[in-house]
C-alpha cells in the first residue's frame, strides 16, 4: 500500500471533489457536534468499482458522498470522454426533483428559450414550485403536458 | 356516556371520554397526548399512506379514512364524521389546517350530536371570509392593514385595467392574498404592475386548489414589517382573554420559520393595547374555543389587524411554555362548556408582563439552499435533543417516510428560559444535539439565524429578513468541504486502507470535472449526449 494513494471524495450535485491522499485524511478532525456521517447502500457497480457511498451531515447541511480511488475514477473520465467524443450537441434534460403535479407549462416543443426563462411549475406539498430553463437553447423535447403526476427523476423535457 | 354540563370551572373528572383527532403529523400526536393526560380515549384517523404513523400508533385507535391524497382522506368530512361515529367519539378535535377552519366539520359534527372542538361554525364561517375579517375589524375600530375590501374580479370583462387601478391606489409593493387562505398559501408579493396580471391569477389558481375558492385580494406590503399575533381563548359564557403574544417575523415564503413568545422589545403598554385590539376583534364574532388574532407591526410601531386563525395554531407551544397554561387541555374543557379555568384568568391577568422567554423553530423536510423547497423521502435518523427548558413536538421518527402528500413540518423544537438570551442559548445548544438524517431539513438555516447578532438583538425581525440577507450560498461550501473530509476519513477508516490492486499514482491534479448543478429550484439537470 502506498502512502501517496489518493482518495477522490465528490459531492453529488456540488461541483466539489477534494482528493486527499489516504496520509492526509487522519488529520481530519473526527466528527464532531453537529455532525453526522452514516454509510449508504452500495449497489453492484460501486461494489466493483470499490466506490463507498455515504451521507454527511454538517450543521444540518445533508450531503451524499462518493469515496473512490482517485486513480480508478480518472481511468473511468477517460474511457466516457473518449467515448463521447464520437458524439456532439450536448442536451440537458430536467428531471423533477420531487413528486408532484404539472400546473403550468410554459413552452412548447421547438421552442427557442432564455437562460432563466420560466418552463414549467409544478405543484408539490401544496405549494407552486417554477423551473427556470438553466441556459438558452431549444426545447428539443417535452415529456409532460399540464396535470401530469410526476415522480421524483422523472425527466420533464430536454434543451438543446 | 354522560357529558359534564356544569358551569363550574373545576377541573376534576374529564372532559370527554372519547375524541377523534381529525388531523395527522405531530399536531396529532400533541392532541393524543393532551387526551391520555386527562383520560380521555384518544381516536386517531389515518390514510393509507399514514397506516404505520407515529399519530396512528399513538392513539388508543386508529381509523382508516382513506388514500394518501388528503382530498381522499383527511380532507373528506364525511369520512372523519362516520369515524367518529364507528368509534363512538363524544367531540372532534381538528388540529390545524385541513379541515379545522372549514364550518362545513363542525355543521356535519352538530348534525351527527359530536361536539367540534373550535369556534362556532358561525364564527369560523366569519373570520374563514379574511375579507370579512377585515370589514368586521375596520367596524370594531380596529385598525387594518390598506387594501381592497372587496375580492378582485379575476377574469371578469377589463377586470386587468380595474385590478391594476386598486394596486396603484394602494401603492407597490402590494401583497397578492387569498380570502379563504392561511399559512401563507395562495400569497404572492407583487413589486410592480408587470407581474401584477401573473401574480392575481397564480394565487387564485393556488387558492383554488388549496381551499377550494380562488377568491383573492390585495393588500399593501410594508417593508420591514413584524409579524406579531395574539393568543386568544373565550368561553361559551362570554368571556373572553388574551393569553400573550407571539413575534412570528422569521418567514419564508409568507410561512413561519421560528416564533416567540413574548414579542421582544415592546412595552408593557404596548402589550396591553396589542392584546386589547384583538378581544375586539374576537368580540365581534363571538369567539369560544380558541384562536389567534395577527397583525402586522409597522416600523413606526402601529398594530394592522391582518387576520383571524379560528383554531390551535402550529405555535401554540411557546405560549403555553411562556403562560404555563396547557391550551389543548383548555379547548377541550373549553368544548365541553366549562368557562376558563381560574388558572387561565390567572395568566391572563399577567399577559402583559410575561414572566419567561420561549423560541420555537420549526424543522421542515425542505431544503433551504433551493429556496426551502420541499425535500420528501425517509428518515434514517433521529435523535432529539433533551435537557432542561427542551419541548420538541415531532410527528416522525427513525424509519418514517416523508410523503410529498402532505405539508413538511416534522417537528417544531420549542425552548424556554428566564429570558431571551438564556433561551436563545439554550436553542443553540438544543440544535446541536439534533441529528436528522435521510433529508434535507430547515436546521442549518436555524442554526444560522440564532448566530446573527441582529437576530440575538431582535432588531433583525422583520417578514422581509430572510429574503434579506439569507445567503446559503455561502455556507453550503464550507459545511461540503467539511463533508468531503468527514466522508474521507469514514471510508478511509472503513477499509482500513485504500483498495487493494490499485497501481500508485502521484499526486493528481485534483480539478473538478463534476458537471453537477447547484441551483435553486426544484429540478436538476444532468448532461445528456444524444
Amino acid at each position: 500500500m502506498n502512502d501517496t494513494e489518493r482518495l477522490r471524495v465528490t459531492i453529488a450535485e456540488l461541483p466539489l471533489v477534494i482528493q486527499p491522499a489516504t496520509t492526509e485524511v487522519a488529520a481530519f478532525a473526527p466528527a464532531g457536534r453537529g455532525e453526522l456521517v452514516r454509510e449508504l447502500a452500495r449497489s453492484a457497480d460501486d461494489r466493483a468499482a470499490g466506490r463507498r457511498r455515504l451521507e454527511v451531515v454538517v450543521g444540518g447541511w445533508r450531503f451524499e458522498v462518493t469515496v473512490e480511488s482517485a486513480l480508478r475514477a480518472e481511468l473511468r473520465d477517460r474511457a466516457a470522454r473518449s467515448a463521447a467524443a464520437h458524439h456532439s450537441g450536448a442536451h440537458i434534460t430536467l428531471r423533477a426533483q420531487i413528486p408532484g403535479r404539472v400546473v403550468r407549462l410554459w413552452v412548447v416543443e421547438g421552442e427557442q428559450v432564455e437562460a432563466n426563462q420560466r418552463l414549467l411549475a409544478i405543484e408539490a406539498m401544496k405549494m407552486e414550485n417554477e423551473i427556470h430553463a438553466p441556459h438558452s437553447g431549444t426545447i428539443t423535447k417535452l415529456y409532460v403536458e399540464p396535470g401530469a403526476l410526476v415522480e421524483r427523476n422523472d425527466e420533464l423535457l430536454t434543451i438543446g | 356516556m354522560s357529558l359534564r354540563k356544569d358551569s363550574s370551572s373545576d377541573r376534576s373528572g374529564r372532559p370527554f371520554e372519547r375524541v377523534l383527532i381529525a388531523n395527522r403529523g405531530e399536531i396529532a400526536l400533541r392532541i393524543i397526548r393532551a387526551c391520555r393526560e386527562l383520560g380521555i380515549e384518544a381516536i386517531a384517523v389515518h390514510s393509507d399512506a399514514d397506516a404505520q404513523a407515529v399519530h396512528a400508533r399513538a392513539a388508543d385507535r386508529s381509523m382508516r379514512i382513506g388514500p394518501a391524497s388528503p382530498g381522499e382522506s383527511y380532507l373528506r368530512v364525511e369520512a372523519i364524521i362516520a369515524a367518529a361515529q364507528e368509534s363512538r367519539a363524544q367531540a372532534v378535535h381538528p388540529g390545524y389546517g385541513f379541515l379545522s377552519e372549514q364550518p362545513a366539520l363542525a355543521d356535519a359534527c352538530t348534525a351527527a350530536g359530536i361536539v367540534f372542538v373550535g369556534p362556532s361554525r358561525d364564527t369560523l364561517a366569519q373570520l374563514g371570509d379574511k375579507l370579512a375579517a377585515r370589514s368586521r375589524a375596520t367596524a370594531a375600530g380596529v385598525p387594518v392593514v390598506p387594501g381592497t375590501l372587496e375580492a378582485l374580479p379575476v377574469g371578469g370583462a377589463a377586470y386587468e385595467a380595474r385590478v391594476k387601478g386598486e394596486a396603484d391606489r394602494i401603492g407597490y409593493p402590494v401583497l397578492v392574498k387569498a380570502a379563504a387562505g392561511g399559512g401563507g398559501r395562495g400569497m404572492r408579493r407583487v413589486d410592480d404592475a408587470g407581474q401584477l396580471i401573473e401574480a392575481v391569477e397564480a394565487a387564485a389558481r393556488e387558492a383554488a386548489a388549496a381551499f377550494g375558492d380562488g377568491a383573492v385580494y390585495l393588500e399593501r406590503y410594508v417593508e420591514r414589517a413584524r409579524h406579531v399575533e395574539v393568543q386568544l381563548l373565550g368561553d361559551a359564557q362570554g368571556t373572553i382573554v388574551a393569553l400573550g403574544e407571539r413575534d412570528c417575523s422569521t418567514q419564508r415564503r409568507h410561512q413561519k420559520l421560528v416564533e416567540e413568545a413574548p414579542a421582544p422589545g415592546l412595552s408593557n403598554e404596548q402589550r396591553r393595547t396589542l392584546h386589547q385590539l384583538a378581544i375586539e376583534v374576537a368580540r365581534t364574532v363571538g369567539l369560544r374555543n380558541a384562536a389567534t388574532a395577527e397583525f402586522l407591526l409597522t416600523p413606526e410601531g402601529d398594530f394592522w389587524f391582518l387576520e383571524v386563525n379560528a383554531r390551535l395554531q402550529v405555535e401554540h407551544g411557546v405560549t403555553e411554555l411562556v403562560s404555563d397554561v396547557d391550551l389543548v387541555h383548555e379547548q377541550l374543557w373549553l368544548a365541553c362548556g366549562r368557562p376558563l379555568s381560574e388558572r387561565t384568568l390567572a395568566a391572563a391577568a399577567r399577559a402583559a408582563t410575561p414572566p419567561r422567554h420561549a423560541i420555537e423553530v420549526r424543522l421542515s423536510a425542505e431544503n433551504p439552499a433551493r429556496d426551502f423547497a420541499p425535500d420528501p423521502g425517509v428518515i434514517s435518523v433521529w435523535r432529539t435533543p433533551s435537557g432542561p427548558g427542551v419541548r420538541v413536538d415531532a410527528g416522525v421518527e427513525e424509519g418514517s417516510v416523508v410523503s410529498p402528500s402532505y405539508d413538511p413540518l416534522l417537528a417544531k423544537l420549542m425552548v424556554v428560559g428566564d429570558d431571551r438570551p438564556t433561551a436563545l442559548a439554550r436553542l443553540a445548544r438544543a440544535m446541536d444535539e439534533f441529528e436528522i438524517g435521510g433529508l434535507q431539513t430547515t436546521l442549518p438555516f436555524h442554526r444560522w439565524l440564532v448566530g446573527r447578532p441582529d437576530f440575538a438583538s431582535a432588531e433583525g425581525l422583520s417578514t422581509d429578513y430572510v429574503g434579506r440577507h439569507w445567503r446559503p450560498a455561502e455556507l453550503v461550501p464550507r459545511a461540503a468541504l467539511r463533508a468531503a473530509e468527514l466522508a474521507a476519513r469514514a471510508a478511509a477508516d472503513g477499509r482500513g486502507a485504500a483498495p487493494p490492486g490499485i497501481p500508485s499514482s502521484g499526486a493528481s491534479s485534483g480539478s473538478s470535472s463534476n458537471s453537477a448543478w447547484w441551483r435553486a429550484g426544484i429540478a436538476e439537470a444532468t448532461e445528456r449526449r444524444p
